[in-house]
Parts: structure tokens; sequence; C-alpha cells
């Protein structure tokens, strides 16, 4: 899709307008090429597809060979008293398809384990993006799909009752737009010459100004004023504690003016505000340092995605002395401040100019790079370089841990779990091992653990989640005399392994709404690579309105 | 327990409502779906991202006597989230579409659609209902059923007491509440959590704009009615007329050399767009629900009282219990102390009411025990009062002395100690 920017919006772009106004055309242009398969049209399965399908994904498929029963009826709002009998993977495609012309639904009325073995290659000849497991499902079954798929992105979903958990699994995902906060950076340890020379025009003789001129100084020219100041007075040192910013902050306010209407000047209570979190040297992120000594930018080739040949022209341009000399290329963005309208615009142009430059230093780079790897020069949009060098500082790398790394208890997941389990008092992890017995036993029994026909399954469950602990106590060699886990820890899973017993496996509507929106934002954002997705559990508990993340 | 025909279909919620749970205090009682919720009678203000999603809820939650308001109707650019209307269905009224279809696709369930504001109805009005569930997205119109809700309260009738349910999202971000009016903090006790919108100097507009939404303010508050005049109203909902503030906030931009000026920005600063999509809508939604679920079954401990989410970086949630405010205009028993300069005009008073975020008033009207101040109507009223506007305070009023404020907008008025420093 392409935006027509300043024009009247196109009918798609009139449809989509709330959402382009977060991740843009070419988050949507992702979106539209990506096929969501859901294992499982559960009723959290429904409501994930559901809220992929209203913004356009370009495919689904449902994957289910179980048939519609009344009991369906009272949970799940993509079936209803018709479709009783008929298979739940084709009737809730139908459902699902209504919702949004624009999208191509399809079913298999089979199930997962017959397909891994009638069609093992189902997940690349359909082009799969990604896949939602909808539990229960046996967790070989799980596993055997992530083998057989090392590039898949999974995602695993339990719901059940109050609460609800998601694993996530992606091949690493590289993200350029993560949206922090702010993108602004101004640079104010390392002033260039045209700006120095602006800052120095816009407050000389300051005292000789009208009020009006006064209290018009851009807050950015004061500020540097008064670190030149601070400089001469501190033998070249800038400000760098807390304390020694607060000192800058009074100093700086000497020079506002009080004998003016209302008392204060708006520009010079700006710059006050601004010291905190602009008074500092320029860093490059740990996420950015990780990316550009990362062995993908360090040694390209030929076949290198477009993402790390960037890094290493950004990379380049840190090191070498003549462009970035250990800083990264500038965003270009200024907040708005008080200020007349030429005096911003010259600021604002001093900033952007700067950046094009920076940016101009990395393309050339990038195309030398490209022309190394035989590749053509121009291989890569400058609109991608420049997103890149306006995002460089928040750019990341995520890298997902196996699921069976996690289900085996290994040592990363041992201290995961041990150490929240010890140090946060109000963990949610008996939540995690409650919903892990939960799968343990529907292993072995093929239903969920409930209290039915006079049974009670919680004991069980409870013994198996501390045949768990006791696997993360051994992996950890725990000394013999450790209370671990602790009573609070024991008490609380008792608690949770009898509340998961009670649902006997029941959905509730609001908590598979719930769970189905909070997986479809994920697969919204690893789609469009915007945003950051979570790595790697996010457990929600309807109970006390809470939710955790760890990565497990 | 063995259900069959109709009502294996709640087999679902049965098996958690006629259970104990560990977290279950004593006011559990256990029964199925029917008994316990039958006698519920459910109020939702709002038909649009949250309120198609809570219609859908509640349906599902087993509730069978729900209402819902709202004054909207459908537009094109709610498909992407509000499920419940297809391309057929633009032009239509929110609620009726949306009841319809919740009422076919959930058999059983009763849905009764009002097509209008919720300041049509009246305090009898909303007695009737149990519980209210907002899924909105203006501050005032929270603000109103808020103070209709604390108002309506009586001690000596427990059933006066209507717990209020509010939900609200940005992007992929929101959040969920819980309000038992009088006894918990209520929307008003919370007004300053929200940054009050940025009201750009007018002198900025005229005369120094720095930005492309300096240029698109300029053209729709200053050049709109300098041209079309006052009887030709701005509708933000004509392409036409969108396009006309474009036109001149481009041509103001070049003026000054800023760039950045684009349609769909111009939509967004005058029609003031939140970016929405449908997941969050959906996690908002059915936190509020869950609430809404756990109120009238008891079957868990409900929300106390406030809940944020956040989904930009990984998931995030903060649950706390936002305190009430003793001095709250709606639910508080003392009045507000504001501190002013005693010479200040009243205009400029007035200025510094409006931003303020604990007060967030538009056109006030101003009076104390002894005199009016400013009037906004009748006009010989407003004409009256209006020298009092270059008058200084301290001419019109004493130090501590108590000023009433009304506000169109409000279905209360706020008492303010002004005090001279």
């Amino acid at each position: 899709m392409v935006s027509s920017g300043t024009g009247q919006p196109n009918a798609k772009e009139k449809k989509y307008d709330r959402q382009l106004r977060l991740w843009g055309a070419n988050g949507q242009q992702a979106l539209e090429a990506s096929h969501i398969c859901l294992v499982n049209a559960t009723a959290t399965g429904c409501e994930v597809l559901k809220n992929l399908i209203l913004p356009g994904i370009g495919k689904f498929t449902v994957i289910d060979d179980a048939t519609i029963a009344e009991v369906d009826l009272g949970v799940n709002f993509f079936v209803d008293a018709e479709g009783v009998g008929l298979p739940r993977a084709e009737y809730t495609c139908k459902y699902l398809s209504e919702l949004n012309p624009d999208v191509q639904g399809s079913y298999i009325n089979d199930s997962l384990s017959n397909l891994i073995t009638s069609d093992p290659t189902f997940i690349s000849t359909h082009g799969i993006t990604a896949i939602i497991l909808c539990s229960p499902l046996p967790s070989h079954l799980v596993h055997t799909l992530q083998v057989m798929n090392p590039d898949l992105a999974i995602f695993h979903v339990y719901c059940v009752g109050f609460i609800s958990s998601l694993r996530i699994f992606l091949p690493e995902l590289c993200i350029v737009e993560t949206h922090p906060d702010s993108l602004i950076d101004l640079r104010l340890f390392n002033p260039w010459v045209g700006l120095l020379s602006f800052a120095k025009n816009a407050t000389r003789d300051m005292n000789a100004m009208s009020e009006h001129q006064h209290g018009h100084i851009p807050y950015l020219a004061i500020l540097l004023h008064y670190l030149e100041k601070w400089k001469e007075e501190h033998g070249e040192r800038l400000p760098g504690t807390y304390k020694e910013k607060n000192e800058f902050k009074k100093l700086l306010l000497t020079g506002m003016r009080t004998d003016v209407a209302g008392g204060i000047e708006e520009n010079w209570e700006e710059a006050a505000a601004a010291v905190l979190a602009n008074v500092k040297p320029h860093e490059i992120s740990s996420g950015t340092r990780e990316v550009l000594k990362d062995d993908r930018c360090q040694n390209l080739d030929q076949d290198s995605d477009n993402f790390w040949i960037i890094a290493r022209g950004i990379a380049e341009f840190v090191a070498s002395p003549d462009q970035g000399d250990g800083l990264l290329p500038l965003p270009g963005g200024i907040p708005d401040m008080k200020a007349e309208s030429q005096d911003y615009v010259k600021l604002q142009n001093l900033y952007r100019q700067k950046a094009a430059s920076d940016l101009a230093q990395v393309a050339q780079n990038v195309s030398q790079i490209l022309v190394s790897l035989n590749r053509p020069e121009t291989d890569i949009p400058e609109e991608d370089i420049s997103l890149w060098c306006r995002n460089a500082n928040h750019v990341r790398r995520i890298r997902y841990r196996p699921f069976i790394d996690e289900w085996m208890v290994d040592i990363f997941h041992a201290k995961a779990v041990y150490s929240d389990l010890k140090y946060n008092p109000d963990t949610l992890l008996p939540i995690y091992i409650a919903l892990r017995a939960y799968q343990t036993f529907y292993d072995e029994y093929g239903h969920a653990p409930g209290q039915e026909n006079g049974k009670d399954d919680s004991a069980e469950l409870l013994t198996h989640a501390r045949v768990y602990l006791s696997k993360v106590a051994d992996m950890l060699k725990l000394p013999e005399d450790e209370e671990f886990p602790s009573t609070e820890v024991l008490r609380a899973l008792d608690m949770w392994c009898r509340e998961v017993t009670r649902y006997s496996g029941a959905e509730l509507q609001n908590i598979a709404s719930l769970t189905g929106g909070v997986v479809s934002q994920e697969v919204l954002k690893c789609v469009t690579r915007q945003y950051l997705p979570v790595n790697n559990m996010v457990v929600v508990d309807g109970v006390q309105s809470k939710s955790a993340v760890w990565e497990l | 327990m063995a259900t069959t025909g109709e009502n294996s279909r709640w087999q679902h919620l049965d098996k958690i409502l006629q259970r104990n749970g560990p977290f279950c205090d004593d006011s559990f009682t256990s029964g199925n779906v029917e008994e316990i919720l039958g006698r519920w009678k459910i109020l939702v203000i709002g038909a649009g991202g949250l309120g198609c999603e809570i219609l859908k809820n509640l349906a599902l939650s087993g509730f069978k006597d729900i209402h819902v308001i709202d004054m909207d109707t459908i537009d094109v650019s709610n498909l992407n989230r509000q499920f419940l209307f297809r391309q057929e269905d633009i032009g239509k009224p929110k609620a009726e579409v949306a009841a319809a279809f919740v009422m076919k696709r959930v058999k059983g369930v009763k849905i009764t659609p009002y097509y209008g504001a919720i300041q049509d109805k009246g305090e009898n009005y909303y007695m009737q209902f149990n519980m209210v569930v907002c899924g909105l997205d203006s501050v005032e119109a929270r603000r109103w059923i808020n103070a209709i809700l604390v108002d309506m309260v009586d001690m000596n009738n427990p059933e006066s007491l209507k717990p209020l349910i509010d939900g609200g999202t940005e992007g992929f971000k929101g959040q969920s509440r819980v309000i038992l009016p009088t006894i918990s903090s209520c929307y008003e006790c919370s007004l300053d959590m929200l940054t009050p919108p940025t009201a750009v100097p007018l002198c900025t507009l005229a005369s120094i704009p720095r930005q492309p939404a300096h240029c698109i303010e300029w053209a729709s508050i200053l050049e709109w009615p300098r041209v079309m005049g006052e009887d030709k109203k701005l509708d933000t909902d004509n392409p036409e007329h969108i396009q006309w503030l474009y036109e001149q906030a481009l041509e103001r931009a070049k003026e000054f050399n800023i760039t950045g000026v684009t349609y769909s920005m111009t939509q967004g600063v005058v029609k003031n767009i939140i970016p929405a999509i449908a997941s969050t809508n959906a996690i908002i939604a059915a936190s509020c629900c869950n609430e809404a679920f756990k109120i009238a079954t008891n079957a868990n401990p409900y929300l106390n009282n406030y809940m944020m989410y956040t989904g930009n970086d990984g998931v995030y949630t903060y649950t706390f219990e936002h305190e009430r405010k003793p001095d709250c205009p709606v639910c508080g028993n003392q009045a507000t102390t504001f501190e002013a300069k005693g010479d200040w005009t009243l205009q400029e008073f007035i200025d510094r009411l409006k931003e303020k975020p604990d007060v967030q008033i538009k056109r006030p009207t101003l009076s104390t025990q002894r005199k009016k101040l400013y009037y906004q109507g009748p006009p010989q009223l407003q004409e009256q009062t209006r020298p009092n506007l270059d008058k200084k305070l301290r001419e019109l009023i004493t130090s501590g002395e108590e000023v009433g404020i009304t506000d169109p907008g409000l279905p209360f008025s706020l008492r303010l100690n002004v005090v001279f420093d």
C-alpha cells in the first residue's frame, strides 16, 4: 500500500486510519504480507485471530479437528447454534472471514498431530509466517513442531479460568522502529560549530534585550550558553552528577528575568525543566552496542540482511574519526520550544542538516559495503538507511530460547525461576508453575485436571509442581539446608493448584478475550517488526488483575 | 451436576460458579449462571471500540439484561476494530447495530439499545441498573456519568450504589478501573492524572507558529471563523472542510518555512484522533468485564481499583489503589483551596483555572454567595457581568471567599476557596 501522504486518503487509508497512525504504511505492508495460522479454534484462539484479521493480515488458516459442541456456544463468539455438530475449523473460519473482506481465510479440518505426519512441510508449503498454538496440546507435539520448523514464529497459549500464559518463540528479531517515548537527542555535550555559533548569536547581549526578545530565546541556546559558562568556571568539565545538574539549573535560572508580567519567563523555565533529561553526554545504548558488535554485523556476506549491512555502515561511522568519532548519526529532531518562528526554524534546520550529512556519510559507507559484497550499490533504499539512522540508539536484537530448553529445565531457566521466587515478594511464578503442572497432567491423562465426578486432582497437580521445583534445585545444586521453595511459595503454589483444578479446563470469555488481545498485540509487534515484543513468557492473572513477564 | 440441552451451553461458567476457590472470600455463594446472574441488569455506555467488546463479553459471561447507550453512527474508520460493524452498516447508529448483532449470535440475551446522549437520561433511568460499564472516548462524558452516579448514592439504600467500571485506550496502552461511588476514588478524584490537552497559546498560533500543528490549529481556530463567518460551523467529519483547513495550514506553513503539514495530520489535529487497535480494546474491555463478572458473582476478588496496561515495550501492567481526594469536587466533602493573586483580573483567573489539570473547564460561569462574577448566559447576564473580566480579583472577592463554578459540560458545580497569596 502506497501512502498518498499529502493528499486525501484512499479507501484503505480511511479504513485503517487509526492503526496507520501507530505503525505507518511500512508496518501495514508487513502485516498484509503475513499468513497467520491458528491451531485449535478455542474462544482464545478465535479472539487472537479476530484482532489480527480486523487490522488486515494477509491470510489466516484455522487448524482444528473438533466439531462444535453445545458448550462452545457459551464461550466462543465465532460459533452459534446452527453450527453444532459441524467442523469447528470450517465454521469459525466462515465467521472470522466476515470481519474483513481484505483478508483471505482458509481452514483444515484436522488435528495438528495428523498434519505433522501427513504433511510435514505444511508450514513452508502454505507460507505460514507465525503459528498460534492454543492449549491443550500434548507437549511433545509442540516440541516436534519446533524441531521440524526451527525458524517458525510460535505463540503458545494457555487460557484456563481466570488465568492465562503466552510463551513466544521467534527466530532472532531485529527491530529498527522500537517506538521509544522520544527519539530526540540534543547532543548538548557534543555541539558542532554551526550550533554553537547559533547559540552565541541568540544569547549575545542578553541584558540589553527587550522583554520580548529575552522571553523568546530558544531554550536550547540558553542551555548551550550556560554550559559554556559552566565549563569556564569548572576547568572545562561539564555538569555530570545529579547534584551538579541541579547547581547548573540554579545557575541558568539566575539569568531569568522576574520583573516581567507573571514573574517568570516561559523559555527559561523550559530550559531548567530540560536539564535533567538532556544535559548529559551522548551514550550508545546497550541494545545498540550489542547490535554493532554482533558477528553478523562484523562478518557480512552476500546474503546478509539489510539490517546488518546498515548496522555495519553505522558501526563504521561511529568508529571513524572523520565521521561520527564515537557518536551515532544524529536523529535530527528537536522538541517544540518557545521561540520566534524564524529562530525555531533556523535551529530545526541546523539539526536537520547535521542529521542529513550524517545520513549521507552512513549511506556512502553502506554503498561501499554493498559493492564489496558484489551487490549493486543502490540495493538498499535510502529511506531504510534514514530510518535506521533516526532510530540508531534504539534498535534492538532479540534472541529467543527454544521451548525445549525451558521444558527440560536448563541452567538458565533454573536461575531465572530461582531468583524470581526468592527475591520477588509479589512473584506470579506460582501461576506459571501451576500451568506447567497442568501440562504434565494433561500429557499423562489426555484431559485437564479438575474436580469432577467426586475426584479432586489438585494434590496431584501440587506433586507435579514440587517435582519441577526439585529439578530447579538440582540444576542449581542448592545446599541441603537451603529452604527452597520457601513456605510462602509453597502456600501460593498450593492455592494456585487448587484454583486451576477448580476450573476443570473451563475457558472464560473475558479471560479468553483479554488473552486474545495480549497475544495479538505481540503477533502484531513481531509481524510489523515495530515496538518490542515480550521475550519470552507472559502470565495474565485475572484473579488479582495483574501480569508478569520473564525470560524462561 | 449433569446439564443437558440449552443449559449445557454454560458448562464452562458453571464449573467455576459451582465451586469455591482458594481466593474467594465469604461473600461467594455457589450456584449456576442463571441463579447468580439472572437478576443483574447492566448498562454499557459506548458501543464503539470498547463497547462492541464489552457487549460480546457480557453476553458470553451470562448476563441476560443489558442496555447500551451510544450517540454515534458508524464510520468507515471504525471498521478496523469495531468488529460488530460491516461496510454496509456505515451511517447506522452504533448502539442499534451492535445490540442486534450480539443478540443474533448469542441466543437468550436481551440487549436494549438507546441511540442518544447519556445526558438525555436522568437519575430515574440510571437507578434501574445494578452496574455501569463505560467504554468512552470523552473525558466530559465520563465526568458526567461519574458525577450522576456519585450523586445518586443514598446511604440508606444500598441498591443506590452502582459500581462504575471504566476503560480507556490509546495505541498499545490502556487502563481499567473500578469505582464504587462515594466509597473508592471516583473519576473526578483522578482527573489530574490525565495530561490536559496541550493548549497552545493563541498568540503562538496567531503570530509565532513553529510546528505543523500550530498552522493547523491556526486554520481551524482563527482562520475558519474569520473567513466563513459565525454561521458556517466547522464540521470535522466533512472531508471538504478538512481539505480547506489543510490547504490553509499548508499555505501558512510555507510562509513560515515550517514543514510536515499533511492531510492526515490535519485530520488528526482537528478531530483529536487517538490511535486505536482491536487488540488493546480487547484487553481493556475484557479486563473491565472480568471485574464486572467478579463483582456480580464474587467468584474471585475484584480490582481495587486501577490497572494500567502498556504493550509498547513487552507487556507491563501496574495495578494499584488510587486514593480518594478529600477535596474532590464530586465525592469529597471539603472545598478545594485555590491560590490566586489579588492582582489577577477575573479573566486571568479563569485562564489559570482552565490550565489546572484537576479542573479542566471550558466555559465556566462564576459566582459567589454575594454576587454574580461572570455568566456565560443568558445574553443579558453575560453583558452585565462581562466588565468584571477586566477587574482585579481583590475588587470582586475577599481572600478565602468561596467561588462557585459551573460549566455546561459538568453536572455538578465546583466550589473553590480562593485565597490570595
